[in-house]
Parts: C-alpha cells; structure tokens; sequence
C-alpha cells in the first residue's frame, strides 16, 4: 500500500488541472510568473492546496521552482496540451478506470455491488466508493437499489454507436449555429498543432491513443464554445463516453488520418468565421466517421448491419 | 509502354476474406500509381471506402429492409450453427448445396448491373475474387484476373484433394465424397450454366463454377503449403502468392488483469462469431490457462458475462497487426486467416467450420505448421492440450518464423500487382 500512499490526492489533480486550465486561458507563456496567491485567488481556494498542486506540477516538469521568485510555467501551454493527461492518477481514479476496462470487456456484469468490487481489486471500501462516484458523476452509473450500481449503456456496439452518431449529428453543428459560438484561441492553436503532428507521421506509428485524445478535445472544443450551455451540457456529458475503453477500435489508419484532416478543414472555417460552413462540414464528417462494416457476412448471403440477438 | 494511371475494378465476393483481401491488392496498386475502384455488393459500401477506394455498389432489384435481413440472419444461424458441427461430407447436402444455389442467385442478380457499371466505368482490368464466373466479366472487353482466395483445393488436379473436402489427397473417401458433392451441387450448377448459355458463355463441366482466367490467375497459396500437382498450372496464367496481406494500422495489446504468458489470437470470422455457445466453452478452457486471448465476438459482445481476467473480447480487430504480436493464431481455417498467420509466423490451430476451413485444416497439420481440432466433440482437455502443444513446439516456431521471413521477402500483394499492371498495355 506504499505506492498508493505516494499517490497524489483527487483534488490536488483536479487543482492543477485547474491552474493549467486558467494559465492557457489567460495566454501565460513559458516562463511566466506564477504567484500562490493570484493562482488561488483565480482558482478560488486557499493558498495551502494551490501549494500542493503546483508541487505536483513541478514534479511532472511543467512547472519549475526558483528560489529568488518562486513557481513559473515550465511549458509552452499552447503547444503541449497533452501533458495534462500526463499527470499522475490517484488511487481511485485508477481504480475508476479499471472498472471501465472491465466492464468494457465484460469480466464485470451490467450490475455491480461495492462488496464485489472490493474483492475483485483488493481495494477499501472508501476506494471503491469513491471510485463509483466519480464514475456515477461523469454519468456512465447509475446507484440501483440496495448496494448495487448499474452501468448505463455506453456506445460500444453498433446500435448504440449509430445512436451516438446521430445524436452527435442533431447537436454538434446546432453548438456552431447557435448564435454566439465563441473558439478558443489557444485551445485550437494547440489542437492543430496535435493534429499536424500526428497527420505527419507514418502509418506504422500512428498513435491511435493520441488520435482518442485530440478527436475527444476537438470535438469537445466546439461543445464548449457553444453559447447555448444546454447543448454545451449535453454534448460533454456524451463525448465524456468516448473516453471509454474499445471506442476507437477496428477504425483503419487510413480513415483515422482523413478524419483528422477533416477536423483541420473545420477548424480553418471556424477561425475564420464561417460558421455555416463549418457546420455542415462537421456534419459531413460524423456521417463519413460512423463505422459502415457489417456485422457478418457469408458467400451468397445479404451482409448484415446491426446486431443480432444471442443465436439459440 | 504501360498506361499511367490505369483504372483496375476489384471485384470481391462479399465476404470479409476476400474483400480484405483484395484491399491489400489494392494498396500496392495504388502505390504503383494505379487507380483501384471497387465493386461491391448492397451492404459492403463503406469498408473499402475506409481504405481510401472508390466504390461502385451494384445495385439490387430487391433490397431487403433492415428487419428482412435480421429475420434472414437469425434464419440462417439457426438453421446452420448445427450443420457447422458435421463432417465435410455431412456438410454437402445441409449447408455446401444451399450455399452455391445462393450463389448462383448472386451471379443472376448481379448480370445486368454489372454489364452496365463495366460499360459506364471501362476499367483497363477487372479483378475478380470470388467462386462463381460473372458472364458480364467476358464481356467487359478488357482482361480479366481470378484470384483464388480460397484454399488451392479451389482449381482440381488429381493430387490435390476434392474442394471443400477436408481429406487428404490419397484418402480412400476421395471417389464417395467427389460423387456425392457432384449429386448434392447438381441442381445449382445446372441452373448456373443456363445462365451462362443466355449470356454466350459455354458450359462447365459438373462441379465448376468459375473457369480459369484467360489472362491471370493469382493463388494464395504459400510455398510452404503448395501441393504438387499431377498437371502443374501453366506459369505463363498461374501466378503463386506468398499471401496477400493488407497494410493496417498499429494494434496496442491491452493490459489484462492477469497479464502474463503468451498471446493467443482467436478469430473465427464474422459468421464463426454467431457460435456463441462454442466460444463459451473456449473461454472457460482459456481461464486456466497461463496465457493471455484476444478473442473476437463481433457484434456479440454482450453475450457474454464473466469473461476471464486473461481474456479481451471486441467486435473487431486489425487482424494482419494483432497476428504479427500473437504467438498462436486459433481460427476457422479461412485462407486468409491462414495465409496472415504463415506470414508471420504464428502456427495455426484451425477449428473449421465450413468450405475450405477443412481444407486448411488438413493441409496444416500435413505441412507441419499447425494442428486442428474438430468444431464439435472436443474436450477442455483436447483442447487445453492443443494450445499448450502449440505454445510449446520451438522447433515449429522456428521453421515458421524461418518461412516468415521468407514470405516477407516476396510480399503477394506487390506479386499480384504486378502481375495485374503488366495486363495493361497503352
């Protein structure tokens, strides 16, 4: 239990998540100066976890500690956005994320009890709680009767994922259209330069998890700079389920470097300020993305979409 | 002097052996400089779109709505998951005969489209991977390529074993079971060259379907599972493939709550995967064993619960990506299954269930580069000592690893694009 005892607390995380988050907002650059008081002032806490959080970031080398002036920004923010993912994790977000892989791969039912969880990963019952409710926040449980907890359906089979594809269809271009649409600046500098690298690389090192990462924040990108905050709800609480284990698998390199250039294409709309334009070119993307491969196939037989049921 | 860009039509049946197939044809002649389109059947729109192909659907006088083709699937599964469970020979009546009448239907709805598409696209080649001729190919007024994506079984000789049978080439059933597979075929074939006399074309004798290629015939045949032939094939029309292996993208082995030993690939196709119950009985076999499995389910994830902390299940895999770090391949005998796990060097432990599985369920054990297991009547035992025999013949890995790296040297898919473009003349 050393190693878990080493592990940052969820809090501190999500602090330094936050201070990154306010530093790339407010357009700091390497380098610049960063104060314990304005942080926690801007981040609304106290000095002493502001502390903690920036320890942990000097500890990630994003942050660096001068004796003569104290805590500056290591990184430039606009060009290193995955060095948040980077972070440690604490012991129940590891946790959360094994549940997932998990359930993902159906070692653990629909239905699940604390008292199994604590047996199956040797975890306290305060882990395991803890772990549920961050799973319950980010809306993929549900608390069922008694000690039970429910995964709700997630887009890992084609019928759900048509859904997903066609809920995303409905909402993604609306969150452009509604009048107000706002674009990070700093947030799509980063992303284009994420995707330029990656389009740049051979298809044998492709990275398909660094592709999840900037496909979840682009889309996410526009979500949130939706004026209409229903639909900028919606939407993040429905990519959040892209994270999850499985979603990006079987899609070739081939389509995954298309996609990507499809997103530069938006993007450039987007900056610009045509946002009809870019609309309908997201709306052509999700139709180009949502997988078309049939489920089986056989000489002489009609391929079949969709699922079928258990055969008897 | 060949012309620059020449438009070569692929042509595959729709199965996911062939159309995979000939996506790697089509990358090496893509790389070439050629522009590869695809034809495909109602429902495989989109896969080789994926690869970055132009795609032309032939369309169907009789689409069928999306519930038609559930009540047809669920018909079909039905109907043949115990007829998967019987001999080769068993099969010919149950499952082989039904298969081609299907077949055939497939060619008759498919004559007056694709003489239309062919008139309106004018390709320099077709290439055409399937089991069954397509008259409008003869007259598309350019050469035409068959790939024989099956076993080698495929193209008969009197050293080679009867197609579909799963015997060796000396076996004393050889003569009961070709009489019978004639018998059992006889209705679909007859009406099969009907169809070829209303569109000009002779007739094939009993029990062939597709002709040879006046032009080019491509075998997926590796040398190391090549038969001698009474009548060898002509070299000047028969080219041999070691393999025809498309480029995928990389594939990240998952973590495993029980992340240790080997890695065992289990694959049995897109229709293998309806067999729930068998994978079941796989699985519970696999959770005592020292050794990690990527199983696929294909859409049938949610069949199963408590699956075992050295197992991962998914709908679909990079196959070519996932055999390359696998130490065993377990799979249904379809050839490209078979050829992917020759090229890199995994053995094979084929569980066949249909067509030329059987085939290449036989010739694997006969060549030494894997071992098979019936579908049906295996013990967790007979099992559990096939994997683990597999895992641990070092002198087998080594020969495939040697035969890999040999295979490497000559990829099929340049072979046969090559051998495609050298058809086109300006």
């Amino acid at each position: 239990m050393q190693a878990a005892a080493r592990r940052p607390r969820t809090n501190h995380l999500d602090l330094a998540q936050r201070i990154l988050d306010v530093a790339r907002q407010r357009g700091f650059e390497a380098g610049a100066h960063l104060p314990e008081q304005q942080i926690a002032s801007l981040c609304n806490v106290s000095r002493t976890p502001v502390r903690a959080a920036l320890r942990l970031l000097t500890e990630k080398g994003v942050v660096r500690w001068e004796a003569a002036s104290g805590y500056r920004l290591a990184i430039d923010l606009a060009t290193q956005a995955t060095m948040v993912a980077d972070l440690p994790s604490a012991e129940e977000d590891e946790l959360a994320e094994k549940i997932l892989r998990d359930r993902s791969a159906r070692r653990l039912d629909q239905t699940v009890t604390v008292g199994a969880l604590m047996r199956r990963y040797d975890a306290e019952r305060k882990t395991v709680l803890k772990s549920l409710k961050k799973l319950t926040d980010e809306n993929l449980l549900d608390r069922a009767p008694g000690q039970s907890w429910l995964f709700r359906r997630t887009p890992d089979d084609p019928e759900a994922q048509g859904e997903s594809y066609e809920f995303r269809l409905l909402l993604e271009p609306a969150a452009i259209l509604a009048p107000g649409f706002r674009l990070d600046g700093s947030r799509a500098a980063a992303l284009r330069q994420g995707m330029e690298a990656l389009l740049a690389l051979p298809d044998a090192a492709f990275d398909i998890r660094e592709f999840q990462r900037l496909d979840i924040e682009f889309h996410s990108m526009i979500a949130d700079g939706s004026a209409n905050r229903f639909v900028t709800g919606a939407l993040s609480d429905h990519l959040r389920l892209r994270r999850l284990p499985g979603t990006y698998a079987g899609v070739n390199v081939f389509r995954l470097k298309q996609s990507l250039r499809e997103h530069l294409t938006i993007l450039d709309h987007l900056e610009s300020r045509q946002f009809e334009v870019a609309a309908d070119l997201l709306r052509v993307h999700l139709r180009l993305s949502r997988n078309q491969r049939p489920q089986a196939a056989s000489r002489g037989a009609p391929a079949l979409f969709g699922m079928i049921s258990r055969p008897d | 002097m060949r012309k620059a860009s020449p438009t070569i039509a692929l042509f595959p049946e729709a199965s996911f052996g062939a159309a995979l197939n000939c996506v790697g044809i089509a990358q090496a002649l893509r790389a070439r400089g050629a522009r590869p389109v695809f034809i495909c059947h109602a429902g495989f729109s989109g896969v080789f779109a994926d690869y970055g192909f132009q795609e032309y659907q032939l369309p169907t006088d009789d689409p069928l709505s999306e519930s038609e083709r559930q009540s047809y699937w669920q018909a079909f599964v039905r109907r043949h998951l115990p007829h998967f469970r019987l001999s080769p020979i068993d099969q010919l009546e149950t499952y082989v005969a039904p298969t081609w009448e299907a077949i055939v239907d497939t060619a008759a709805n498919a004559e007056a489209p694709l003489r239309q598409l062919l008139a309106r696209l004018k390709p320099d080649t077709v290439v055409l991977d399937n089991v069954i001729m397509f008259p409008a190919l003869a007259a598309a007024g350019c050469p035409w390529v068959r790939v024989v994506s099956c076993a080698e079984t495929e193209l008969p000789d009197a050293e080679v074993p009867p197609y579909l049978s799963g015997l060796a080439a000396d076996d004393p059933g050889r003569a009961a079971f070709e009489a019978r597979y004639l018998a059992a075929v006889a209705p679909a074939h007859d009406r099969f060259n009907r169809l070829r006399a209303d569109a000009g074309l002779a007739p094939l004798p009993k029990g062939l379907f597709l002709e040879a290629s006046p032009d080019l015939n491509l075998l997926l045949t590796p040398t190391v599972v090549r038969r001698e032939r009474a009548e060898p094939l002509d070299p000047a029309r028969f080219t041999y493939l070691e393999g025809c292996v498309r480029s995928e993208g990389p594939f990240e082995v998952p973590v495993f709550p029980r992340n240790g030993g080997p890695l065992v690939y289990v694959s049995f196709g897109s229709l293998g995967a309806m067999d729930v119950g068998l994978i079941e009985r796989m699985l519970a076999v696999f959770d005592r064993l020292p050794a990690r499995f990527i199983v696929n389910v294909g859409g049938l994830r949610d069949s199963y619960r408590a699956v075992p902390d050295n197992v991962y299940l998914d709908a679909w895999f990079p196959q070519p990506s996932v055999v390359a770090k696998s130490d065993l391949f377990i799979h249904h005998g379809g050839n490209n299954s078979f050829c992917e796990a020759l090229r890199f060097g995994v053995p094979s432990l084929i569980m066949p269930y249909c067509w030329d599985g059987h085939d290449n369920a036989q010739r694997a054990e006969e060549t030494g580069v894997g071992n098979h297991i019936g579908r049906d009547g295996w013990t967790e035992g007979v099992l559990e000592k096939a994997i683990l025999g597999l895992l641990a013949d070092n002198e087998m890995r080594a020969r495939l690893k040697e035969n890999a790296a040999q295979m490497a040297l000559k990829p099929g898919t340049d072979v046969a694009a090559e051998a495609i473009l050298s058809l086109i003349r300006t």
